[in-house]
């Protein structure tokens, strides 16, 4: 890994870091404050009133939507938060290869004396930091600010959120990254890890009232994402991180393969 | 020793080809231009000898070292400046000497130096620079670690000629100081000004290779000759070695002379009264055009086709047509 190479990643995403990271934090803050408002009886009495079917499609036969953890993930967790990490991961998984050939850039850096493994893993590790900065982002503030709006998280419940949420973010920059060594620009990448998250969480919803969507789920990384459960119960399914662990594996492994043998200009 | 070393280098980009069957070699401390039509195969060609590319057949080195992919120490002794000079536009100039010297690892000993001489302010970002100005950050980029091999693509574009001239006296000192200049360039009159080799590329392949002093040896001339009393043009065209006769008015002729025929020429001359006499050197550029055209078979006449017809080395000038 190149020091300098981190360091210049990192300085260039700085401010789509800084942006999501905040917007994160905000995000958090404001599902916190609102859970005493909206929460307990009112919100109970708001989903007892939903047609069986929609509470069917999103998983209530699950889990509670009245609960705390119910409400986290259909209010955030659940969706927006897939949709904004979604975002930034995929953004950044695509740039790191694909968006640098397309762009030039990566002529610059690859006339210089590095190696291209050296490149590859540290866009990785810049991907690590982001997925950790995202994740702090994330389930700090719901751990700080919680207990002022009586949601009290254990500690064990903060750190299986946050290393599922990591690992789950892992294994689509897994993805974004695999794609991004194949392709020469950003474009097409980013079409298909981005295709991929949408179709996954579509399969997910279907699976709920389709036995026929159920045949995806063993693959579907949205399935395996259920913080909802985490909240409530205090367990992740160990499938869980199998999947994430081998899916964020096998595609990074597969981005430096891949990264190491194909023309990059 | 040779620094750069080519055998049978091909790389295709699916059915289209890049560059085809180039075999040349540059020795260490020359100046070698590699010249050729944009479209040629000058960039594939520096994109395989930097490890950017995979050869579709063939193989690259550079100071004996098998061209790898994966590599990175040779990229150590080279310093490269890229035909399309694309840099991070949010960052300095600055920024992009640190970048460039972190991962090299070593403190750039002649960026002071190039800064002040290419008089470039170093503080702004890529985006507000002229196109001139980001040459002029590339050249600095690629040259402030006194590289032993410098390959540079185009490295003139955009400039202004005084500092078009700051790079060739550059240019110059390295090669004094023994550094390997591995030039490519469509800009005849800048091969002419720095090389000493000239390797021209034409559709994928090498075509020819000589020094640039024979290349030069091969000059055309262009002739208006005047004459006292009217004149046919069979009176010039009949001397080997010149054609393109044209008559203007009843007393000029003009025409081209190419190769060793200026004597002959001057002795037909004096067979009449000339009341005045033009005699121009073609640029290497018109040289390296007629060299084109006779490959394309426009003038089976010429010389050089002749010459591209026989592969054959010029022992006398180290020359070779393939």
């Amino acid at each position: 890994m190149s020091w300098t190479l981190l360091r210049a990643t990192l300085h260039q995403r700085r401010a789509s870091m800084f942006w999501f990271s905040v917007g994160l934090v905000f995000y958090s803050w404001l599902m916190v404050w609102f859970w005493p408002q909206i929460g307990g009886g009112q919100y109970a009495e708001m989903i007892e009133n939903m047609p069986p079917e929609m509470l069917a499609l999103f998983g209530g036969n699950d889990i509670s939507f009245a609960s705390m953890g119910g409400y986290f993930q259909t209010e955030y967790l659940g969706l927006m938060w897939m949709v904004i990490v979604g975002c930034a991961i995929v953004m950044y998984g695509v740039g790191s290869l694909a968006g640098d050939i397309g762009k030039g850039t990566m002529e610059l850096t690859l006339a210089q004396p590095v190696s291209r493994l050296t490149v590859v893993l540290t866009r990785i590790a810049v991907l690590v930091v982001y997925v950790l900065v995202l994740a702090a982002a994330t389930f700090v503030p719901i751990q700080v600010f919680g207990p002022t709006y009586d949601v009290d998280l254990t500690a064990r419940t903060f750190w299986l959120l946050f290393a599922l949420g990591s690992l789950f973010m892992l294994a689509l920059g897994g993805i974004a990254m695999l794609a991004s060594s194949i392709f020469r620009d950003s474009g097409k990448p980013a079409g298909i890890a981005a295709g991929l998250l949408v179709m996954m969480w579509i399969l997910d919803l279907v699976s709920n009232v389709s036995e026929a969507a159920e045949l995806f789920d063993p693959v579907n990384l949205v399935g395996y994402w259920q913080p909802g459960k985490v909240i409530n119960d205090n367990v992740v399914a160990a499938e869980a991180w199998w999947v994430y662990g081998a899916v964020a594996v096998v595609g990074l492994i597969g981005a430096v393969l891949v990264f190491r043998r194909r023309d990059v200009a | 020793m040779d620094v750069i070393t080519t055998e049978g280098l091909t790389k295709y980009y699916g059915s289209t080809r890049g560059v085809e069957d180039l075999t040349m070699t540059v020795p260490e401390g020359s100046v070698y231009g590699f010249l050729g039509p944009n479209g040629a195969g000058k960039t594939t060609t520096i994109r395989c000898l930097l490890g950017m590319l995979k050869p579709t057949r063939g193989t690259a080195q550079l100071f004996g070292t098998a061209v790898n992919l994966d590599g990175s120490e040779l990229r150590r002794r080279i310093g490269y400046v890229a035909g399309e000079v694309i840099m991070f536009e949010k960052e300095t100039g600055r920024w992009h000497m640190e970048y460039v010297s972190g991962m090299r690892g070593a403190k750039p000993s002649l960026a002071d130096e190039l800064v002040e001489r290419f008089e470039f302010d170093p503080s702004k970002r890529v985006r507000e620079l002229s196109k001139g100005n980001k040459q002029k950050l590339a050249l600095i980029l690629g040259m402030m670690h006194d590289p032993e091999l410098l390959i540079l693509d185009e490295p003139t574009s955009g400039l202004d000629p005084l500092n078009q001239e700051a790079v060739y006296a550059v240019i110059d000192e390295r090669v004094a100081a023994g550094r390997t200049v591995f030039l490519s360039s469509h800009i005849l009159s800048e091969v002419e000004r720095v090389c000493e080799r000239v390797g021209i590329i034409r559709a994928g392949r090498l075509a020819a290779e000589e020094s640039v002093h024979s290349l030069l040896a091969k000059r055309l001339r262009e002739l208006e000759v005047t004459f006292a009393e009217p004149v046919e043009p069979a009176f010039l065209a009949s001397v080997p070695g010149v054609d393109k006769v044209e008559r203007i008015g009843e007393r000029t002729l003009t025409a081209r002379a190419k190769g060793d025929v200026i004597d002959d020429v001057i002795k037909r001359l004096a067979e009449k009264t000339v009341t005045d006499v033009e005699i121009e050197l073609a640029s290497l550029e018109d040289v390296f055009l007629e060299f084109y055209r006779a490959q394309e078979g426009e003038d089976p006449s010429d010389d050089s086709a002749s010459d591209a017809e026989t592969p054959a080395r010029d022992d006398a000038e180290g020359g070779e047509v393939r």
